[in-house]
């Protein structure tokens, strides 16, 4: 069962399928939401605090947005792979799939929307006249490490969530905690100077602030790239191990 | 230091796969001292405060450990038809469970040899809302075919499930039947060497009642190796040429089909007429 890369492959791409089009069944507009919703915040948000902060950053709408879709994907996607094991516990009970198959589609998945909405990032750089540069082609390197530090986030949640419930409910809080630590919708310098090396420390807030950079035409921090990339891919060598070791007793958790 | 051995002791019991080739050519499956046991405690500890509290406490119950098998071991010749008997609550599903790669053995090992279909949940893979022909490709994922193979055999699914129409349709607004008529012909497309079978599986109305028993027939024709769980004797004498009774995780009794399965109905007879007289 599931030898040949094709089978695994094809089994990824119809979760994956299987995702996107669960995730809107019911809803007018389907995946349209997924340009929709990163779109509506970002004028909430641009009204808000362009007001408080819009003097500190050079086109609010751009900073936000660039933001947003950074820890959008991290967040949507390391819960995705949280509960993936636990939402499919019929299934898995059942008959014999792969059990990673599930965490990796659902990450898989919340990278097909990340790169969906791109398209909104792109589109307000030209309508609010924000110029491009070259150094965008950069962003792929955060958005490697990103990856990386997603999938690893993402096994060892699925693990530990599969064991304990409750890791769920706390991680929810903790996204919350790391939303604030990683400057989305503000900018870094109202910070005091002392707490700013905390943030350099978030993992996340280095991803983002790396593809905001490249965004904005400077070359990324190569010691906030070098240290991003370390942290990702330590946690996905755990997250690797850690699955490694208790795959095959998942199902008898659940 | 502890810990750092805990962690090797992890690797190497989940690197010894249970799963290697090294058998001779004629073993279709070897099942090696397979153990099963499950951990089932009355106050179920899930949440992490009471984990951390009872830890802290000392008054974390020792989880009750269920011995489901106890030390299994047999071996089936490619070609045989092995038919497993036994009363309810023995563990046969949970050794075919087992056999089928869902579980781990707690100890024990199994090897096998071929290519294994389990025919034991035939709709667990549908997707109520989508249509029956996305279903067909999700549900054959899940059963390890590819997207060539399956647009392949894509009419003669539709054609053999009898669904016509219905197949551009929710599978949420199917019936019972037609759903079980959808899954049965997805699940009976591979081709396989080994086939496990969870009670025969014939569903829907009469007319694909015995279209579905003459496929399972006809799969099980080809010298293919089949492990089979019944209830219903005839069916096992009449399919099976070798068996084997498990009785509270155990084998009671193995051997040609016929002498297991009258020692089988002797002593269920004799059961029933105990507990008569104890009335």
């Amino acid at each position: 069962m599931f030898d040949t890369i094709s089978e695994k492959k094809f089994l990824l791409k119809e979760l994956v399928k299987k995702n996107l089009t669960s995730k809107y069944k019911d809803s007018v507009l389907g995946i349209l939401w997924s340009f929709f919703n990163p779109l509506l915040t970002m004028l909430v948000f641009t009204a808000i605090f362009s007001m408080l902060f819009g003097h500190n950053i050079q086109n609010y709408p751009v900073y936000y947005l660039a933001g947003r879709l950074a820890f959008d994907f991290y967040n949507h996607g390391t819960k995705g792979a949280m509960n993936s094991i636990r939402k499919n516990a019929g299934l898995l009970k059942k008959i014999y799939v792969p059990k990673r198959m599930f965490a990796v589609s659902s990450i898989c998945y919340e990278f097909v929307n990340f790169l969906i909405s791109f398209a909104i990032l792109f589109g307000v750089m030209i309508i609010t006249g924000a110029p491009f540069h070259v150094t965008l082609i950069f962003t792929i390197i955060p958005i490697v490490f990103l990856v990386v530090l997603v999938f690893g986030v993402g096994l060892i949640l699925a693990v530990c969530n599969t064991y304990f419930t409750d890791i769920g409910y706390l991680y929810n809080v903790f996204t919350l905690v790391l939303l604030y630590a990683s400057a989305m919708f503000y900018p870094i310098e109202i910070v005091p100077a002392q707490v700013q090396i905390l943030f350099t420390l978030n993992p996340v807030y280095c991803a983002m602030s790396c593809f905001r950079q490249c965004v904005y035409g400077t070359i990324p921090d190569i010691s906030m790239l070098l240290y991003l990339g370390t942290f990702a891919l330590t946690t996905l060598g755990i997250g690797l191990l850690l699955f490694h070791i208790y795959d095959k007793r998942l199902v008898l958790e659940l | 230091m502890s810990i750092i051995g805990k962690i090797k002791k992890l690797l190497n019991r989940s690197s010894s796969d249970s799963y290697n080739n090294q058998i001779e050519d004629n073993v279709a499956v070897r099942v090696e001292h397979v153990s099963m046991e499950f951990k089932i405690s009355k106050d179920k500890i899930d949440t992490l405060k009471e984990y951390v509290i009872r830890t802290i406490k000392r008054n974390k119950k020792e989880k009750e450990k269920i011995r489901i098998l106890n030390d299994i071991s047999f071996d089936v010749q490619k070609g045989d038809k092995l038919g497993i008997l036994g009363f309810n609550g023995a563990g046969k599903s949970t050794l075919l469970k087992i056999l089928a790669g869902i579980y781990e053995p707690t100890h024990g090992k199994i090897t096998i040899n071929g290519k294994v279909a389990p025919l034991l949940e035939l709709s667990a893979g549908f997707d109520k809302n989508y249509t029956g022909k996305n279903n067909i490709y999700l549900n054959g994922a899940f059963l390890s075919m590819d997207k060539d193979f399956l647009d392949e055999k894509f009419d003669e699914i539709v054609e053999f499930s009898e669904l016509g129409d219905f197949i551009n349709y929710p599978v949420k607004n199917y019936s019972s039947g037609m759903r079980a008529k959808l899954g049965f012909s997805i699940a009976t497309l591979i081709e396989p060497d080994i086939l496990i079978v969870d009670e025969i599986l014939s569903v829907g109305d009469i007319k694909f009642r015995k279209k579905s028993s003459e496929k399972i027939n006809e799969l099980m024709s080809e010298g293919v190796t089949v492990l089979l769980v019944s209830h219903s004797i005839n069916q096992i004498r009449k399919i099976c040429n070798k068996c084997i009774w498990i009785e509270n995780g155990q084998i009671v009794m193995e051997g040609p089909s016929d002498e297991v399965c009258d020692a089988y109905v002797t002593n269920a007879e004799g059961d029933t007429k105990k507990k008569r007289r104890r009335k």
